[in-house]
């Protein structure tokens, strides 16, 4: 697995009393070919002629950066073919396209940012904001009354780099009520540098709400435009590990041990025979937690070591049902499972590592509900997590 | 002098915890307080009785005796018994 991660979310707000957004936000990912493509548009106007204009400027962009023709030239392309409006003569709609390519390892991210109109991107090595040289095409289209200019950059992300694109409707918050000339784009860095400051590893999904959440209440809670805002986040990713089942061979506790204990990241164990063994290769504690279990989960257990313990069968059908149906953890009673939920989700990585012996105790066809079958269980975690929530996950059994 | 604690585990594995250890552990609900105050309850992965097959789950050890096919009510008696006894 790469031990780089690009984290890329987004938060949007429409205007106020719309029901559809003049601004649109594509996001492709295109893990074969080591490329991924965010496209943020804004129509001209609100509602649903916006929204049409937009959409079709962000997926000409998003087509064409997936094509091999070069991204100025596509934004040549898309600038020809948008309409002018009559009475205005300006272009209908605006875009930013940050066409980012990478290679295997992830070790070198290469940004390739056309921006037309929108507000400028701003970029941030850690807290600190970081300009960059942008170099400007100018064209001249029939109809319009001024030239048109799309400036074009190409730079490289690190681990700990931001980039972050967003609608005028964030630079022009609280106009004309709080803020004479709206918070503007140094309001906008200011505000961004701040919250990193506050919480350096905040996620992509995090900043971004927080970005329009604060342009939103400057409008005084009633947007005067959409309000879009994407984050890029270069970052070390999430680690989780899940340790469940005895090893098939006695012998294989100790490797097993081992692997938990180089693993860098959160460590669940789910079983309680594997708790015990765990518990014992590491010289650990294993203390019962009575105070968090519910009819369908058994409680989870307190070990040095290990973020959480958990039984093993039961909790995780539990929790690939939860996946599955894509509940919000915040809607589960106070359980194993939603701990265990919350800790998927917030991890980027996951990794299995799968005894394979077999617990004569469930064998038993007294026992009143179904216990599966492990490996049928790990494969439905593993596709909810990947097909549903995009993780990357591994496994190896023991 | 004080007497000494009854000391109860709970199996809560897989198999005991569906088989009847999810309701022993309500057991704030349906054993006399006054002899919860006498008990030290705790939970347990496994008391791995149940591979050596002698007996049904849920099992329940109670002062390192171990006890199968344990229900509400039986729980309730085992209790009651130990603590007189103790």
């Amino acid at each position: 697995m790469n031990n780089i991660f690009i984290d890329i979310d987004y938060a949007q707000i429409f205007k106020h009393g719309q029901k559809i957004g003049g601004d649109v936000y594509l996001l492709s990912k295109s893990p074969e070919e080591n490329h991924i493509v965010s496209t943020l548009s804004d129509g001209l106007g609100s509602g649903v002629k916006a929204n049409v204009l937009a959409s079709l400027t962000a997926h000409m962009a998003h087509r064409l950066s997936f094509s091999p023709i070069d991204l100025s030239h596509s934004a040549q392309i898309i600038m020809d073919t948008l309409p002018v409006c009559k009475e205005r003569k300006i272009s209908y709609s605006t875009f930013t396209i940050a066409d980012i390519r990478y290679a295997d390892d992830l070790e070198k991210i290469d940004v390739n940012l056309v921006e037309y109109d929108n507000p400028p991107a701003l970029r941030f090595r850690g807290a600190e904001p970081v300009s960059w040289e942008r170099s400007k095409t100018e064209l001249q289209r029939e109809g319009a009354f001024k030239k048109e200019v799309i400036s074009h950059s190409m730079f490289e992300l690190e681990i700990g780099d931001r980039l972050v694109t967003f609608s005028d409707g964030v630079t022009q918050s609280g106009l004309g009520k709080g803020l004479p000339l709206g918070w503007r784009l140094d309001g906008v860095r200011k505000f961004i540098a701040e919250e990193i400051e506050k919480d350096p590893d905040i996620s992509s999904r995090e900043l971004s709400r927080a970005i329009v959440q604060k342009a939103y209440s400057l409008d005084g809670l009633a947007s005067k435009d959409d309000i879009t805002c994407s984050v890029i986040y270069v970052r070390r990713p999430r680690r989780l590990l899940i340790v469940t089942g005895p090893p098939f061979l006695k012998e294989s506790d100790e490797i097993m041990g081992q692997k938990i204990r180089e693993f860098d990241g959160k460590k669940i164990v789910s079983g309680g025979t594997t708790a015990q063994i765990v518990s014992r290769v590491f010289g650990a504690k294993l203390t019962l937690d009575l105070s968090c279990w519910s009819k369908d989960v058994p409680p989870a257990s307190k070990m040095e070591g290990i973020d959480l313990v958990t039984e093993g069968m039961l909790t995780l059908s539990k929790v690939a049902t939860i996946l599955e149906k894509r509940i919000n953890p915040a809607d589960l009673p106070n359980d194993p499972a939603k701990k265990f939920v919350e800790m998927l989700l917030d991890s980027d990585q996951v990794h299995f590592l799968v005894g394979t012996k077999i617990n004569e105790a469930h064998q038993d066809p007294n026992i009143p509900v179904e216990i599966g079958i492990r490996r049928t269980i790990i494969g439905r975690l593993r596709k909810a997590l990947e097909d549903i929530y995009l993780k990357e996950t591994s496994q190896e059994y023991l | 002098m004080k007497k000494s604690k009854v000391k109860v585990r709970i199996c809560l594995g897989t198999a005991c915890f569906v088989q009847g250890g999810a309701d022993l552990l309500l057991y704030n609900d349906f054993v006399d307080p006054a002899i919860l105050a006498d008990c030290e309850i705790e939970g347990c992965s496994c008391l791995d009785e149940c591979k050596v097959g002698n007996g049904s789950a849920p099992y329940v050890s109670i002062n390192d005796k171990i006890y199968s096919g344990v229900n509400q009510d039986m729980f309730c008696k085992l209790l009651a018994e130990a603590v007189k006894n103790a």
